[in-house]
């Protein structure tokens, strides 16, 4: 095969293009840390990763919507912490009131202190978290429990038996709310009845009954703690499972996204070293004329 | 007789290899010159071939009358010439197709964190934000930002499309002008090679200019040519001619009815249309008509399947002002999809809720989040997410396709090149060494010259001294 200046040329603009570009190629690799800029660097590769990126950026809004129903779990059993200590206070007046040696006068003083606790207990059922009044069901907008009179002849549930449920993980929704209705149940007309009985004159034996009603109502809520705290259990498993797979997730992006630093720096060095050889070659062949020859 | 016979010989000598260094010269010059090829002096040993008007027993022994040079050829082979055309139109097809590919594909920017489907992403979550506090009015306000965000960058997708098409458009009205301005020069080019070569001469240099016309048109558009017997090249377009004789059938763009917007290239003498298969103009082609309108029309199911499902799902929900029977999106396609303008307002419209009254109720909401899950057969049983991703994977995938058909046929087009020079390129050493051979042989001729000039006057002023 003939060569001629023209073939001569060309092929040296090749060779130098052709190295040119793949340097130029891995050193944008190299700055970008990334493998794959765009599909078409792979195609196979770019499907696979938009696919965890899906998957993480789930994953980041099953954890949000699990910390946001946390945070509302735990508003709510700070609330029945707050009932059980006000209905125990109850229970602790009901067993003094029950006694046949206190006066009318001294029944009419437990009687004052119940209408606080009746009034505090209405309070914590209207807790809000938010714009929301956590024990209404539904009807978020409205306090769970209206109170007429003070001190208070009634107390009626407003809500509904809506349940506010979310996404928790790929499989499974939660509710994160508890119904007033239940958690409170007759507790108000309880109380309402054995504060009048006080103020009524009852003796000792007509109020030991309530004694019963005001245990039925710690129970009640004792139940609504145990099933908060399983919930609350629920989203902490579900929020330590969506952070493993978001780490597992995270690794195979990378994997499949990212620069092998290690391999991109010695390919670097390989393609620096091949431009210095093609350079070097180049100007040694050009210089190579007939012309120094000839006298 | 014999001795002005050997003078002769010698001048045709000095005369062949004066041509040998001029051609040397020329072949020097332009070694650098696209589409020039070397030419070599044709020599050709003049004898007795019985066409001379001297008798044959005159000249019984003599060797002959020196050397004719009256042809310079060029070196070519056409062969190559007709290879080199074929990948060059397949290198334009691809690297123009390719090169369209890959502007549609930075449109899309994925996989990123900026890119369409962070933006989908981010539109499910919000939907999920609104069903973790559905009464909040700033997690409504993030939602319908999410969704304009969202429907913003599905129109400036398809905005972006339909200006790379009228782009593509305006380069296949402009390649109308290209294949013109060559056809015209082939046709010149024919009318002067004809008539140099009528008069016996070739017009080689003239060839290489018409070759090289050749090689570039073949490159725009898939070309046939013939040599016909007076040195003039017809030139077929598809099954069109393009140039005949000293003629061309000018090319030129005209509105496409059947391609709203678009342009047609037809042959100005008959309204023909234009229908390569190769070359730059089928690659043009080829991205305005097929691909980007494929691309479009999928972001355009992509658009109708969110407006219909999210519509279908939220018209049936509440608002927190009991508003019912609002769409979540207006508009029909990928072209004018928008948040409806009435929950940009008020997203407290927005219909989170399965009845009027229960601002606590998000199950609208959740419906619409889960969506995101969701495959839906307007997508081919592919979730919205799903059906981007592989938009674009498959976008990305005919880039490299098309890039390797261009890299492919460019490696082609390099190797034929190559064989090509090697036919027909000039070595600066090859041509030394023939000047310095010539000049070694013309200053023979003329020691030849001197020679019998010596002869001559040994036998004039030497002999025949009788007479004086």
């Amino acid at each position: 095969m003939r060569v001629t200046e023209q073939s001569r040329l060309a092929n040296h603009q090749r060779y130098l293009q052709d190295i040119g570009r793949k340097l130029d190629e891995t050193q944008r690799r190299l700055a970008s840390g990334r493998r794959i800029e765009r599909a078409s660097d792979d195609p196979a590769g770019a499907a696979v990763s938009m696919h965890y990126r899906r998957g993480i950026a789930f994953e980041a809004q099953m954890r949000r919507n699990i910390e946001n129903g946390i945070a509302f779990m735990n508003v709510t059993e700070a609330a029945l912490d707050g009932a059980t200590d006000a209905l125990q206070r109850a229970r602790e007046l009901t067993v003094q009131a029950a006694n046949d040696t206190l006066s009318p006068e001294e029944r009419q003083t437990i009687a004052r202190e119940l209408d606080q606790l009746i009034r505090h207990l209405a309070q914590i059922a209207n807790t809000e978290f938010g714009d929301a009044y956590i024990f209404s069901g539904h009807r978020t907008d409205t306090p769970a429990y209206a109170v007429s009179g003070d001190p208070p002849t009634a107390i009626t549930y407003q809500g509904d038996n809506g349940l506010r449920v979310r996404q928790i993980s790929r499989e499974s929704q939660a509710a994160v709310n508890l119904i007033g209705s239940d958690v409170f149940g007759t507790t108000f007309d309880d109380l309402i009845a054995l504060r009048d009985a006080l103020d009524g004159g009852a003796t000792g034996s007509d109020i030991a009954p309530y004694l019963g009603q005001i245990d039925e109502a710690l129970e009640r809520i004792l139940a609504a703690r145990a099933e908060l705290g399983a919930r609350i259990n629920r989203f902490e498993a579900a929020l330590r499972q969506s952070e493993v797979t978001d780490l597992n997730l995270q690794e195979l992006k990378s994997d499949v996204e990212d620069v092998d630093l290690a391999a991109a720096i010695v390919q670097l060095g390989n393609e620096q070293v091949a431009l210095q050889a093609a350079l070097g070659a180049i100007a040694r062949a050009s210089s190579l004329t007939l012309l120094d020859y000839l006298r | 007789m014999a001795l002005s016979v050997g003078l002769d010989t010698a001048v045709k000598a000095l005369r062949a290899h004066q041509l040998a260094v001029d051609v040397a010269a020329h072949n020097i010059a332009n070694a650098h010159t696209p589409g020039f090829s070397r030419q070599r002096v044709l020599l050709r040993p003049i004898g007795l071939d019985g066409s001379d008007h001297f008798t044959r027993d005159a000249f019984l022994g003599r060797p002959g009358f020196g050397v004719d040079a009256s042809d310079v050829r060029r070196v070519r082979d056409i062969f190559l010439d007709y290879q080199i055309r074929l990948s060059l139109s397949s290198r334009g097809r691809y690297t123009a197709l390719a090169d369209a590919l890959r502007t549609a594909e930075l449109t899309f920017n994925d996989p990123s964190d900026e890119g369409l489907a962070s933006v989908l992403a981010a539109f499910w979550a919000s939907w999920h934000d609104v069903v973790n506090t559905p009464e909040n009015t700033a997690a409504r306000t993030a939602l319908v930002h999410a969704g304009e965000t969202l429907a913003g960058r599905i129109r400036r997708a398809f905005d972006d499309l339909s200006a790379l098409r009228e782009d593509l458009d305006q380069q296949v009205a402009l390649m109308a002008e290209e294949i013109n301005a060559k056809a015209r020069e082939i046709a010149q080019l024919n009318l002067q090679i004809k008539q140099v070569e009528l008069n016996g001469d070739s017009a080689n240099d003239l060839r290489d200019r018409r070759d090289l016309l050749l090689d570039e048109l073949a490159e725009l558009a898939n070309i046939s040519y013939a040599e016909q017997g007076d040195s003039t090249v017809v030139v077929y377009l598809g099954n069109h001619e393009l140039v005949v004789g000293t003629e061309y059938r000018a090319v030129t763009p005209v509105a496409d009815a059947g391609n709203p917007g678009m342009v047609k290239l037809v042959f100005a003498i008959d309204g023909e249309e234009l229908a390569p298969t190769s070359g730059k103009l089928k690659g043009l082609l080829d991205a305005r008509d097929v691909e980007l309108t494929e691309l479009q029309s999928k972001i355009d199911s992509l658009a109708q399947a969110l407006i219909t499902e999210l519509n279908a799902l939220h018209s049936a929900g509440f608002g927190l002002d009991g508003t019912t029977g609002e769409p979540f999106f207006t508009g029909s396609g990928a072209a004018d999809i928008a948040v409806n303008p009435v929950l940009l307002a008020d997203p407290r419209k927005v219909a989170a809720s399965g009845a009027a009254g229960a601002p606590g109720d998000a199950s609208v909401a959740l419906q619409i989040a889960n969506l995101a899950q969701t495959p839906l057969a307007a997508l081919g049983d592919k979730t919205v997410d799903e059906f981007y991703a592989n938009l674009v994977t498959v976008l990305g995938a005919d880039v490299r396709g098309a890039q390797g058909l261009a890299d492919s046929s460019e490696r082609l087009v390099s190797h034929i090149e190559a064989m090509r020079q090697s036919v027909q390129g000039v070595n600066l050493d090859e041509e030394m060494t023939n000047l310095v051979a010539s000049q070694r042989a013309y200053e023979a001729a003329a020691r030849v010259i001197t020679a019998i000039d010596e002869m001559l006057e040994v036998l004039i002023n030497r002999t025949g001294i009788t007479g004086r």
